[in-house]
């Protein structure tokens, strides 16, 4: 479904060259759950960047249903992340000017001008309500970024990553800024969507205890992807998971 | 439909944008003021410049007045020549009211509190009924003001008040032998010939009623506190003393009036030098019998015929080469361009006042923008295209420039309607005169509020805030998403 083919991706700050990507290869299966795992700086959350097309690379293509997404026009790009794409970020990234709600609600917005939202907005905000419930804010619509908790405002996020109904869930540390109790209701949040909705996500972390929960783990390390196991199955039976 | 909810939010949200909004409304409220209060003043000149002048002057340089000569060679009176200028059919279809008039200077002369008090005026002979038709005249007289038939009759008081006068004097004159005693008025009937020999003049026996100017009958000073004191120094029936030149020779003659009316154009210019006496008279006085040094026209329509009148009369006095021709613009258009320039120059300068609020949006909204990285990376990563972000912060700008030019319209708005009480008490507070009346001769500080130009500057002031918005909202449209979600 989503395959990433000779990735090269360098950042250069003053005379410095970083290599981060070099001839990464990946391919993600429709309706997979995959975790990426590296150490800090190793090119994860860039890699995802790009497959997200938040970003473009030096070389190397990105491939969506065997179409090339990279090099698209910026409108085709802009309509691919409002729609195809759904990120949910470390520090949750929310609006704060606006409730919850609206924060869920801004995919919509983004992707509906006034007249085709007008007639559409009764739809949009029960779907809004909906979403807010399943991640069990629905006590919560009103109220702004900063009066919710951490695993709340993570919530909210993953609501307004769904939204759209998105065929690919982008995950960027979800759990890393909150304590082991909301990291594992997160997971357990995704899991659900993933099995449920069908929705492909994948997901980068450096925290090794979640990663049993995910169908497929790969590790990046020098730019490349080195370790990309078959399948963990089944999930709830691995040893961590019990742990957790 | 985000960018909308944004702009709303951020507009609500942010305390900054209260500053530019502040920056915007001041910049906005100070050019409506002042533009208010310049078109006021630049209004009212214009019609009291235009007012007293009549559409067309047509004068001459000749002091003895017109000479136009008919076929036989005999010079023609105004009233033929008038006759004449109404038998061209251009003239005719385009002239209202034209009517004969002497200017020349003079000295006025009146007794004020036992002394002689002489003052330059430049007197002015009309036919006040045919004056009154050219317009600009009835209007601004303090008794017979807009009468259709304003005249120098004397009012029974006023004669009352000649003859209290003249017993005063001739009690003065009896036990103090002072002068002047030719102030006598022999016998008020009789219509004595014209004598322009100095010293051996007499007074004119019929009584004759002068109008004079505002500011010559009302002395004006400041008493011990400061505050203007205005006193009469010339009553109605009070006689006042004309001397010009005359005759050939240009010899001094003079001649005795009544004041019967005051002209009050609140133009200190006009109040301070203008006296207007009887045609008749004053031809008798300057011995220039059926001549006029001047006709004032009033055209139908002014700006239709202005070029193609003076033209025609160009034509009509080409024989003449003394005769001048000129619109009431030309008359005055040094003085009239010199109010645009000053306008103009006035604009430039406080047009930067908004400059300035410009600067002070986009200080603040390189802040905002700086402040606002992440959202902007959120949004794009939502799917919010260049353009898109582009738009939010225009709009921002937009809306802080429509709010603060909607405050600051009505506080224009406010202020200049209430200028006179804000300029009293800021008179007061600070114990100087913020707007001399005795220097303008207003009565308060005229204002002209335009509609035209409150949306000028309304546009100007949204386009200026919407312009300094752009360059942050340029770079906040070509921020990376992944750069800006990056920043912390």
């Amino acid at each position: 479904m989503l395959i990433a083919r000779d990735i090269k991706k360098t950042y250069r700050r003053h005379a410095v060259e970083i290599r981060v990507l070099n001839g990464l290869n990946l391919e993600v299966q429709t309706g997979e759950f995959l975790s990426i795992v590296g150490a800090s700086g190793s090119g994860k959350s860039t890699l995802l960047h790009l497959l997200g097309i938040l970003d473009t690379p030096d070389s190397g293509e990105i491939l969506l249903d065997g179409k090339r997404i990279d090099s698209l026009p910026s409108k085709e790009r802009d309509q691919l992340r409002n729609r195809t794409f759904g990120y949910i970020f470390q520090f949750y990234h929310l609006l704060p000017e606006l409730s919850a709600l609206d924060n869920v609600l801004m995919p919509a917005y983004i992707g509906h001008s006034w007249v085709s939202w007008w007639p559409t907005r009764r739809q949009w905000r029960r779907r809004a309500y909906e979403l807010l419930e399943k991640v069990g804010l629905s006590h919560r619509t009103k109220h702004r970024p900063r009066e919710l908790s951490g695993g709340e405002m993570q919530r909210t996020a993953i609501a307004r990553a769904l939204l759209m109904n998105p065929r690919v869930l982008l995950a960027d540390e979800p759990t890393g800024n909150l304590d082991a109790e909301s990291g594992r209701g997160i997971m357990q949040l995704l899991r659900e969507i993933n099995r449920d909705e069908c929705v492909t996500i994948i997901m980068v972390t450096h925290n090794l205890e979640i990663v049993p929960m995910t169908d497929r783990v790969v590790r990046i390390s020098s730019g490349r992807i080195t370790d990309d196991p078959p399948l963990l199955q089944p999930v709830p039976t691995t040893p961590l998971l019990l742990a957790i | 439909m985000y960018k909308i909810i944004l702009c709303v939010r951020y507009l609500q949200t942010r305390y900054l944008a209260f500053i530019c909004i502040v920056s915007v409304m001041l910049g906005v409220a100070t050019l409506i003021v002042v533009n208010a209060v310049m078109s006021g003043f630049s209004t009212k000149l214009k019609d009291r410049l235009h007012g007293i002048l009549s559409d067309v002057v047509i004068d001459t340089e000749r002091t003895d007045g017109f000479e136009v000569l008919d076929d036989n060679g005999d010079a023609l009176t105004p009233q033929q020549i008038i006759a004449q200028m109404k038998s061209n059919p251009i003239l005719r279809e385009r002239i209202e009211a034209v009517t004969p008039t002497i200017e020349t200077f003079a000295i006025l002369q009146f007794r004020y509190r036992g002394t002689v008090i002489a003052k330059p005026v430049r007197v002015i002979g009309i036919e006040p009924h045919s004056r009154a038709k050219v317009g600009g005249f009835a209007e601004y007289l303090v008794r017979q003001k807009g009468s259709r038939t304003p005249s120098f009759e004397l009012t029974a008081s006023a004669i009352q008040r000649h003859e209290w006068n003249r017993k005063q004097w001739e009690y003065h004159d009896a036990n103090m032998l002072s002068q002047p005693a030719q102030m006598k008025i022999e016998d008020p009937n009789s219509i004595p010939p014209p004598n322009l020999e100095i010293d051996k003049g007499i007074p004119q026996a019929k009584i004759h009623g002068a109008i004079v100017g505002y500011a010559i009958a009302h002395f004006r000073y400041r008493d011990d506190k400061g505050q203007t004191v205005e006193e009469v120094a010339l009553e109605e029936g009070d006689d006042i003393i004309i001397t010009t030149a005359g005759g050939q020779e240009l010899k001094p003659v003079w001649g005795s009036f009544l004041v019967t009316d005051y002209l009050k154009t609140e133009m200190s210019e006009y109040d301070q030098s203008f006296v207007f006496v009887p045609l008749d008279q004053l031809q008798r006085i300057r011995g220039m019998l059926e001549r006029a040094t001047a006709f004032q026209i009033k055209l139908h329509n002014y700006e239709r015929d202005k070029e193609i009148v003076t033209k025609e009369l160009r034509m009509f006095f080409r024989n003449s080469p003394e005769v001048r021709i000129a619109t009431w613009e030309e008359h005055q258009g040094p003085l009239l361009a010199a109010i645009d320039v000053e306008r103009g120059i006035l604009n430039l300068l406080l047009f930067m006042i908004v400059g300035v609020a410009g600067f002070s949006i986009l200080a603040i909204f390189t802040m905002i923008v700086s402040e606002k990285y992440r959202d902007i990376g959120i949004m794009k990563s939502l799917g919010a295209s260049n353009w898109g972000v582009l738009q939010i912060f225009l709009g921002y700008g937009m809306l802080l420039g429509i709010v603060g030019c909607t405050f600051g319209t009505f506080l224009g708005i406010w202020i200049t309607n209430n200028i006179n009480e804000i300029e009293a008490a800021l008179s007061s507070l600070t114990g100087r005169a913020v707007f001399p009346r005795d220097v303008y001769y207003f009565k308060e500080i005229p204002t002209n509020i335009d509609s035209m130009t409150i949306l000028m500057i309304d546009m100007g002031a949204v386009g200026t805030a919407m312009l300094f918005s752009l360059i942050p909202a340029w770079r906040a449209a070509r921020l990376q998403p992944v750069r800006a979600l990056r920043f912390e």
